[in-house]
């Protein structure tokens, strides 16, 4: 088995990552701040990439695809429901999916004039209609109630899995990122005659953000390969991923910020926008404690079947 | 100080219970809730002046310059605020905190007579210490004032200058000997903001609040007579006071903590849920509870040791910084676990009352700002330094320049 994206999908993935810098970066998410309207500026420059034609559980290609480009708007904090476009079911003429739980199913929807399908971690449907915001933008990060109507379909396990695994590669693009930036940081920034990086209480935390960050990368490999290989875990694996990429943003946001020092809180840098808008990601559908209950819940007695289940030939 | 017996103090705590029953402004966290910048400073200038007439607003300076209570009644009246939830004397932190202990240790007496009453009164007070090159290295700040006969100009900029907005004067460190080695060439102020030269811009942080400022300072003239202490003892002057002050400002906080905070996240565990269960009822939830109690009342006899200490001379160099890298990495600790514990539906309270503590019961935005806590006041990489170098007699870092 081989976890790692193909030579395609990650180089689909940076031309994603390039495409959306030429169309702002990092304002791309300032502007829909200021002006909700232009919410949508960075669905149009996807779509010439031909982001909304892929079909990522029609072929192992297009779901490669599909998560390198949610990694790409990561990177930025697009501040668009990309995976949860991406995830739209072949069957019901909607735009996107979006996986919910919970009495009261939030998701960063508003402002966009989009049919919306949702389905719950059981795989029941229903059609979903965002309520406007009731705060700014910038307090929501534009997550809105969704008002649910149940549909009689069914989805599928592979539906539930997609829908959080390709959330996972956004907050994966999310903490790429934020490592890049705190790594620059720290090496540009000179306090007492040098830069912070020759410190190695410095250069510690940093490290072991990185292996959460680095250990996020591999699981969502294999979360991936999981659904490719329908297995009957994917969604226990998706979970398993999320619960992994939900705590170790907790650790790489946390260290980022504290690298930064005073100005990671200020709109100036790009970590503070970063840290905003991963908070949906991490909160939504289930936040860490509720994904651990739902997992193990889940599993009861069973272990996960991961890599090393005697039919992992290749390692 | 007051003889403290046990009796005095039962009397003393009646006493402000007494007063915390009749002056709590009830229902004030709602009315205070998403307000307006002037209706904060209002309410904030308020509440000072009635705590202040009870005695109780600058416990911790001398008797007379209006304080006066032992630290054992202090530890009382930050108990009993705490536990009447009063609010906090948030605008005049810097005031009754950094500005006095400044001019109580290093003022002239014509400094303090003009300054320490109309603390009093209401004047306001910000830190203006930090610059874009001189954060954890603050003695590397560029800052520079220079004499001309009775009067210094000063010229650079500030920056995270907490509260400035509001302020009516400042604390400044400026170089006023550009050859000296850094931290002899500094110089300590107390800079008017209403000096003409003066340009105050908030800065707009994550929480969507803009809680500090920057300063840029253009030819601005100070009196000589406003330098604290010998002119290029700025340094000196600031580590004294910044320490001094550390124990005072802690005790509040940990009573807080420990009152306040620490009931509400018992409250918050006691809530039955929509399935009818109760986080309390969740051993994994008692055992994290049973972890934290202990950390807390760890904290406040830490503080509670560090101000007696303060007082008969005898704390030790690493003593605040210990205190101060315990108390904002229990915050963190509490308010985090105070986020899980109210779970999806605490993601969507999006304000919190702007005259409460740093545990507010509004448990993410707690968690969020909790974080700032490790930065300001020397981060905790840098608390940490401090107690393996002093404390530890640990090797120094390996520092490059002078
Ligand atoms: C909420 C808040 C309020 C503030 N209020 C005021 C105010 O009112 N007045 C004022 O003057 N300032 C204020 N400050 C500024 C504060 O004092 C500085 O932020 C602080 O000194 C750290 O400086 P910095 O932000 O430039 O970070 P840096 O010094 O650049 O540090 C960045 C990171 O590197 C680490 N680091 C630095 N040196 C070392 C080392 N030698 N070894 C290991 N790690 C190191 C730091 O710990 C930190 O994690 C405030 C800051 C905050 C966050």
């Amino acid at each position: 088995m081989n976890i790692d994206l193909t030579d395609e999908a990650q180089e689909y993935g940076r031309t994603a990552e390039r495409a959306i810098e030429a169309a702002g970066g990092d304002a791309l998410v300032q502007r829909a701040e200021a002006d909700p309207a232009r919410r949508g500026d960075a669905a149009a420059v996807l779509g010439e990439l031909g982001a909304w034609d892929l079909d990522p559980l029609g072929s192992d290609d297009e779901l490669e695809a599909a998560a390198a480009l949610c990694r790409a708007a990561g990177r930025w904090a697009v501040p668009y429901p990309v995976a949860e476009r991406l995830s739209r079911p072949g069957d019901l003429h909607v735009d996107g999916l979006v996986v919910v739980a919970g009495p009261a199913p939030e998701a960063p929807l508003a402002g966009l004039d989009l049919r919306w399908a949702t389905i719950d971690l059981d795989g029941r449907c229903g059609m979903a209609t965002p309520r406007p915001l009731s705060v700014p933008a910038r307090k929501a990060a534009f997550v809105t109630g969704l008002d649910l109507e149940p549909l009689d379909e069914g989805g599928s396990p592979a539906a539930v899995a997609l829908g959080l695994v390709l959330g996972c590669w956004t907050l994966l693009g999310m903490l790429d990122r934020a490592m890049e930036l705190t790594r620059a940081y720290v090496v540009e920034r000179h306090q007492f005659g040098q830069p912070l990086s020759r410190f190695q209480g410095v250069q510690f935390q940093l490290t072991d953000a990185e292996v959460e960050r680095a250990g996020v990368e591999e699981l969502a490999g294999y979360a991936l390969w999981s659904i490719e290989g329908q297995r009957p875990d994917a969604v226990e694996d998706a979970l398993a991923l999320r619960l992994a990429a939900v705590e170790a943003a907790e650790v790489v946001f946390r260290t980022c910020h504290q690298l930064h020092g005073a100005i990671g809180f200020c709109d100036e840098t790009a970590l503070s926008w970063l840290s905003r808008y991963s908070q949906p990601l991490r909160r939504l559908p289930l936040g860490a404690a509720a994904t651990r209950d739902e997992l193990s819940r889940r599993l009861g007695r069973r272990p996960l079947a991961g890599l090393f289940d005697g039919t992992g030939a290749g390692w | 100080m007051s003889p403290a017996t046990d009796t005095d103090l039962e009397a003393f705590r009646a006493e402000v219970r007494n007063w915390c029953r009749a002056n709590v402004p009830a229902g004030w966290r709602g009315a205070q809730t998403g307000v307006s910048d002037d209706e904060f400073v209002s309410f904030q200038k308020a509440w000072f002046q009635q705590l202040r007439r009870a005695g109780y607003a600058v416990p911790h300076w001398p008797a007379e310059w209006g304080g006066g209570l032992s630290s054992a009644q202090q530890m009382v009246l930050y108990q009993e605020l705490a536990a009447h939830d009063a609010p906090r004397l948030v605008l005049a932190f810097v005031s009754i905190h950094h500005a006095a202990s400044t001019l109580l240790a290093a003022g002239t007496d014509e400094q303090r007579r003009r300054h320490l009453p109309a603390i009093l009164d209401g004047e306001i007070w910000c830190q203006g210490f930090s610059e874009p090159e001189a954060g954890s290295d603050l003695a590397a700040l560029r800052t520079t004032a220079r004499r001309h006969g009775d009067t210094f100009v000063v010229n650079g900029q500030k920056v995270w200058a907490s509260g400035a907005l509001h302020a009516d004067w400042c604390l400044l460190l400026a170089r006023t000997d550009p050859d000296a080695p850094k931290r002899r060439g500094i110089s300590y102020f107390l800079l008017d903001m209403r000096t003409p030269g003066i340009d105050v811009r908030p800065i707009r942080q994550a929480t969507g609040e803009s809680h500090f400022c920057e300063m840029f300072l253009t030819d601005v003239e100070i009196p000589a007579a406003d330098l604290v202490g010998p002119e290029n003892a700025g340094w000196q002057v600031a580590q004294e006071t910044l320490s001094a002050e550390r124990g005072m400002t802690m005790l509040e906080l940990a009573e807080r903590l420990g009152h306040a905070g620490f009931g509400w996240l018992l409250d918050a565990c006691a809530r039955p849920r929509p399935d009818g269960g109760r986080p309390l009822d969740d051993p994994v939830v008692q055992d994290r509870l049973v972890e934290l109690e202990i950390e807390v009342t760890a904290l406040r006899r830490m503080c509670r040791h560090l101000v007696e200490r303060h007082d008969t001379g005898g704390a030790g160099p690493v003593d605040a910084s210990i205190v101060k890298l315990h108390y904002s990495e229990v915050l963190q600790r509490l308010t985090d676990f105070g986020a899980e514990v109210v779970g999806l539906p605490g993601q969507t309270v999006l304000r919190k009352p702007v005259s409460s503590g740093w545990e507010s019961g509004a448990w993410v935005l707690d968690f969020i700002s909790s974080w700032e806590w490790t930065i300001p006041g020397g981060s905790s990489e840098i608390q940490r330094t401090i107690i393996g170098e002093r404390g530890l007699g640990l090797p120094r870092e390996p520092a490059v320049g002078p």
